[in-house]
């Protein structure tokens, strides 16, 4: 159960549709694991249902209706048949969160880690976002990063382990925002390596002076 | 409050089994008349693929499914291709639908809103898509809590409980998903109001949402 949610306006963009892919797939990956926003979220579809039965009225064509019903016994579209295989059994067993598992297509020990260091690994996802990048991050078991800030926001999910900064703990499951005021040092957990999901729009500003020197490789 | 825990699985059960012929449970208020209607057509459908009743729902909701399209910024060619894609979809997934779960509307709304992300990406590689960010059916446990049982009985409107001005910030967000300094360029507002607007609009669903929970657990503590 995660103690850090989305704030409620994430949700609402959640439940219009509305969001950026890769902050959408990150929201979706929290709600796999919190029944509450799930709930916020239902609330926000229930609205969304109130608007499209308040829509005003507009013609429609004559014949569409014709169309469509010639259209029902058609087979599914090559779409259709693609969300079959993507929900297939095998992949249903593996430890990635649903929303990402065309975009991690093994397990997180399979995929190419780059390091900037022995103690941070990243992991740059292609997903298809014009105003985001999004990352995987592993911090080595009881490992801290250098202290740093953030040029831009950074949205962050804990995926798995759990890390800490200053006085908080963070788990599976935990959503956290970083943005321009934020300065931390996050702390992985020592009982196993802490791999988080970044979704930022700016690189990383180290601020320690360790982390000026390590700036360089970070981009 | 020992009673309501050990009456709350019963009368959950109850009212499930009666959602199923579309009575409406004793001293609750169901929803308005037309979308229960549009529930036994969705039912009908997923049970016999009954073509008359997928004929009524087409006319029932044809013009607001494109109506919501072009408030999306699609073209009226692209509109009508996507309330097509949605009858569609509504045929092949009807069975999906969880009456106990919500209204029949807002089941379509999610299907118009899926829709619409699949249309605008598709044929783009390493996108998006709509089932990367909403689960299938079944995958999903359905949840036994009374409270959810019942939440796709209560008569509601949420965006009537919302003032004109917050109602205007939502359109935006649903609409256009703009970001709220897009929102207040737009208006011609300053931020901070867009922002409290939002704020309020949320504070106020919430409350509706816990109140008619409580009186729900009232009435049902009243009626056994």
């Amino acid at each position: 159960m995660a103690n850090y949610h989305p704030y409620d306006e994430l949700l609402m963009s959640f439940a219009a549709g509305q969001l950026p892919n890769s902050l959408g797939l990150m929201v979706s990956c929290h709600l796999e694991k919190c029944s509450s926003c799930r709930d916020t979220v239902k609330t926000y579809e229930a609205l969304g249902g109130d608007i499209l039965a308040s829509a005003e009225q507009v013609d429609v064509s004559e014949d569409l209706l014709s169309k469509t019903l010639a259209k029902l016994e058609e087979p599914q579209s090559a779409n259709d048949r693609f969300i079959g295989q993507h929900n297939s059994k095998e992949v249903i067993a593996s430890k990635i969160p649903r929303p990402l598992r065309r975009f991690i297509p093994s397990d997180f020990d399979e995929l190419d880690w780059s390091g900037m260091s022995k103690n941070i690994k990243e992991f740059t996802l292609k997903i298809d976002d014009e105003q985001y990048t999004t990352k995987l991050f592993r911090i080595k078991a009881g490992k801290v990063l250098p202290e740093h800030t953030h040029e831009g926001n950074e949205f962050t999910l804990v995926m798995e382990g759990s890390f800490s900064d200053r006085t908080c703990d963070y788990h599976a499951g935990d959503f956290i925002l970083a943005d321009t005021s934020t300065t931390h040092q996050p702390r992985a957990a020592m009982d196993g390596d802490c791999i988080c999901l970044a979704v930022m729009d700016a690189p990383l500003k180290m601020t320690g002076m360790f982390g000026r020197m390590l700036n360089p490789f970070l981009r | 409050m020992n009673t309501l825990r050990e009456e709350a699985p019963r009368v959950g059960f109850v009212i499930n089994s009666k959602t199923e012929n579309s009575t409406p449970p004793k001293g609750i208020k169901v929803s308005n008349k037309q979308p229960n209607e549009l529930n036994i057509l969705l039912l009908k459908i997923a049970q016999d693929q009954d073509r008359q009743a997928f004929v009524a729902l087409f006319n029932a909701t044809s013009s607001r499914l494109k109506a919501f399209a072009m408030q999306c910024g699609a073209s009226n060619a692209d509109a009508e291709e996507l309330l097509q894609e949605c009858m569609l979809t509504v045929w092949r997934k009807a069975h999906t639908f969880r009456p106990e779960a919500g209204s029949a509307i807002t089941w379509m709304y999610t299907i118009v809103r899926n829709k619409r992300i699949d249309m605008a990406r598709k044929n783009r590689h390493e996108t998006v898509q709509s089932d990367d960010l909403w689960s299938e059916e079944g995958t999903e446990e359905l949840e036994t809590d009374i409270s959810k049982e019942l939440e796709g009985q209560v008569a509601r409107n949420l965006l009537q409980a919302l003032p004109e001005v917050q109602k205007q910030v939502v359109f935006k967000v649903y609409f256009e998903g703009k970001s709220h300094s897009e929102i207040a360029n737009d208006l011609d507002l300053p931020l901070g109001t867009i922002k409290s607007r939002l704020r309020l609009a949320m504070k106020k669903l919430d409350t509706i949402v816990k109140e008619q929970t409580s009186w729900l657990i009232i009435i049902l503590m009243m009626n056994f």
